[in-house]
């Protein structure tokens, strides 16, 4: 229990390195707000656009599309996470483990082969 | 209760999740909001190391933080975003969901107050991830299983309902 206390311990320094995180932005960005000049007029707030004048707003929507590729990128996680375990018990688990987890990618596989063949995949 | 390190932690820890959830319903920018969600799903990673399930915290961060968020994000974009907010509910309103909630606190209170959960001796922390697969791929074959068929179904469900969107805007074209 002490070795695991003193192990535990060492999330201290996790904490250290997350609040220099969080910090280290809200710093530069405060002191580049207090070092740089403040002349604000509208031109020099407008967007440039090769002398034209601007219209509309810059911010569009985004099309469907790239949905997907987020949802997929997030299931193509969340498998990689089932498969550190498996690669971290395997020596004890033996082969079945092995088709277990061949059925499982398998599954995923059927998935991608069904983006692929619906030209979901494609970046246009 | 005493004052030790670890509840010191675990105070800390909770206060920015609360905080975090609480800025993310106040908050007017939905790109605020989505740092706000950030840090309450940080700091419930760190409830977890505290729980000493070291492979849990670390998902959560890689899962939660990482692609939940980025998701989050696509379905802001997705969305028309013109920063208009509901006009503010009367106050009558505001007194009974106060009241709910208040109900809602006791109850709970109550509830676990005097609830003793024996600490069940465990050695969670010793080999967490080696564990959890030495469990999930002996015992608990069938839902790892049904597990890949969910995620198969939610890929191709999605593809099936934006597909759709997309030809239909390529017969607009």
């Amino acid at each position: 229990m002490e070795l695991w206390n003193l192990y535990q311990n060492n999330y201290l320094i996790v904490f250290v390195f997350l609040c220099l995180g969080v910090i280290l932005p809200v710093v530069a960005l405060f002191l580049g707000k207090l070092l740089r000049p403040y002349k604000p007029y509208d031109t020099k707030y407008t967007t440039y656009e090769s002398g034209i004048e601007p219209f509309h707003d810059s911010r569009v929507q985004f099309n469907v599309r790239y949905y997907i590729f987020a949802l997929m990128f997030v299931i193509f996680d969340v498998e990689t996470v089932f498969l550190y375990p498996w690669a971290v018990a395997y020596e004890k688990l033996g082969i079945f483990a092995l088709i277990e987890m061949l059925i499982f990618v398998f599954m995923l596989v059927i998935g991608l082969v069904y983006a692929w063949k619906k030209k979901v995949l494609k970046w246009i | 209760m005493t004052l030790s390190g670890e509840f010191l932690a675990f105070m800390s820890l909770a206060l920015v999740a609360v905080i975090g959830g609480v800025l993310l319903l106040n908050l007017t920018k939905v790109v605020h909001m989505v740092v706000a969600l950030v840090f309450t799903f940080v700091s419930i990673a760190g409830i977890y190391v505290l729980l000493s399930a070291e492979f849990l915290a670390a998902v959560q961060i890689l899962i939660y933080s990482g692609a939940i968020t980025i998701i989050m994000l696509f379905g802001i974009m997705l969305t028309r975003h013109n920063d208009t907010s509901e006009p503010k509910t009367g106050r009558w309103r505001k007194l009974l969901l106060f009241l709910g909630v208040l109900g809602f606190a006791f109850a709970v209170y109550i509830g676990i107050y005097n609830l003793d959960l024996p600490a069940a001796p465990n050695d969670l922390h010793v080999n967490n991830t080696e564990q959890i697969g030495i469990e999930l791929y002996s015992k608990f074959i069938i839902p790892f299983e049904v597990t890949s068929v969910l995620l198969l179904v939610a890929l191709i469900g999605s593809i099936v309902l934006a597909k759709k969107d997309d030809e239909k805007e390529a017969e607009k074209e």
